[in-house]
């Protein structure tokens, strides 16, 4: 047994995994799986009631969160941030129902759906507590010189 | 019909911040070991979005645009969020990315859930776990390490 190889990254996880924090994970969970289509796959409560650790699966995916925890690992959630330094952007299969599931379920829409030059169709909103997404589905595959020339008339 | 995600991404995608976004991809690769990919530059040193690769999977990161409410986190008070990436040998990446620069806040340790981990911050203040799974541990004995935690 202990001389089989173990699979790495282990399964349901992708190599490179973002992980939030949130003053009330118990809320974000409920939420993130209610508006955005997650499914809880794991959870480690601590006594206190915070969240020490949960993953959340999308499409065999998974997103990582936890409870703030400012003064131990200098990691809290946005609220009290004038600014954000990361989201997330998930890929989904029909971004126009998840739009209307997440609008729908009270999720704040900071851009509506639009279909971007790069090909992917889009749209970005906000968690309750200020976490930031984007979500879209590849709808087109550009051509390197159609994207240059997109880039260029932009400049 | 189009492949979604395109180019192999995963479906759940990290997008990080960075005040010097070039300077960023090139720590990152030299330090974490990613390969840089597509990047549309906005003129003399911003990017308007950068892709960097590791084993087929994708991490995303841009300059800071303050005015679509981005900044730096070494511009912030603390991290709202943090990104874990496994990879095939941790001890070497821990040794790669202490040479590179990068201020390791926990050094390398095996985590009763199997993994063998190590945490680091890079010049920006971006947080990054770096993990390798090395050992499956049965449901009972996590549960029972969770419950001693718990308890």
């Amino acid at each position: 047994m202990a001389d089989q190889p173990v699979q790495n990254p282990p399964p349901h996880m992708q190599r490179i995994v973002p992980s939030l924090a949130y003053d009330d994970a118990p809320a974000a969970i409920e939420f993130l799986c209610r508006a955005f289509g997650f499914e809880e796959s794991m959870r480690m409560p601590m006594p206190d009631g915070q969240i020490g650790h949960a993953e959340l699966v999308l499409h065999g995916n998974t997103l990582m969160l936890a409870s703030s925890f400012r003064e131990a690992v200098g990691i809290g959630g946005p609220s009290e941030l004038p600014f954000l330094h990361s989201s997330v952007s998930v890929y989904v299969d029909d971004v126009d129902a998840h739009y209307a599931r997440a609008a729908a379920e009270g999720a704040t829409i900071l851009e509506p759906l639009t279909d971007q030059f790069w090909g992917d169709r889009t749209y970005r909103a906000e968690d309750p507590e200020g976490q930031r997404w984007m979500f879209q589905q590849h709808i087109r595959d550009v051509s390197p010189d159609e994207m240059r020339a997109a880039i260029e008339s932009m400049e | 019909m189009v492949e979604n995600p395109p180019d192999g991404n995963q479906h759940v995608i990290p997008y990080l911040t960075y005040a010097d976004a070039p300077a960023a991809v090139e720590f990152l690769c030299s330090a974490f070991g990613f390969e840089s990919g597509l990047q549309m530059p906005m003129g003399e040193g911003v990017l308007g979005h950068a892709e960097l690769r590791m084993g087929g999977h994708v991490l995303m990161l841009s300059s800071a645009f303050p005015e679509m409410g981005h900044a730096s986190p070494q511009d912030l008070t603390a991290v709202h969020a943090q990104v874990m990436v496994y990879v095939d040998d941790v001890d070497a990446h821990h040794a790669q990315a202490a040479a590179a620069g990068a201020t390791i806040t926990q050094e390398p340790e095996d985590q009763f859930y199997g993994d063998r981990t190590y945490r680091a911050v890079d010049p920006e203040g971006h947080h990054w776990t770096f993990a390798q799974h090395v050992r499956d541990v049965p449901d009972e004995e996590l549960e029972a390490a969770t419950a001693e935690m718990g308890g």
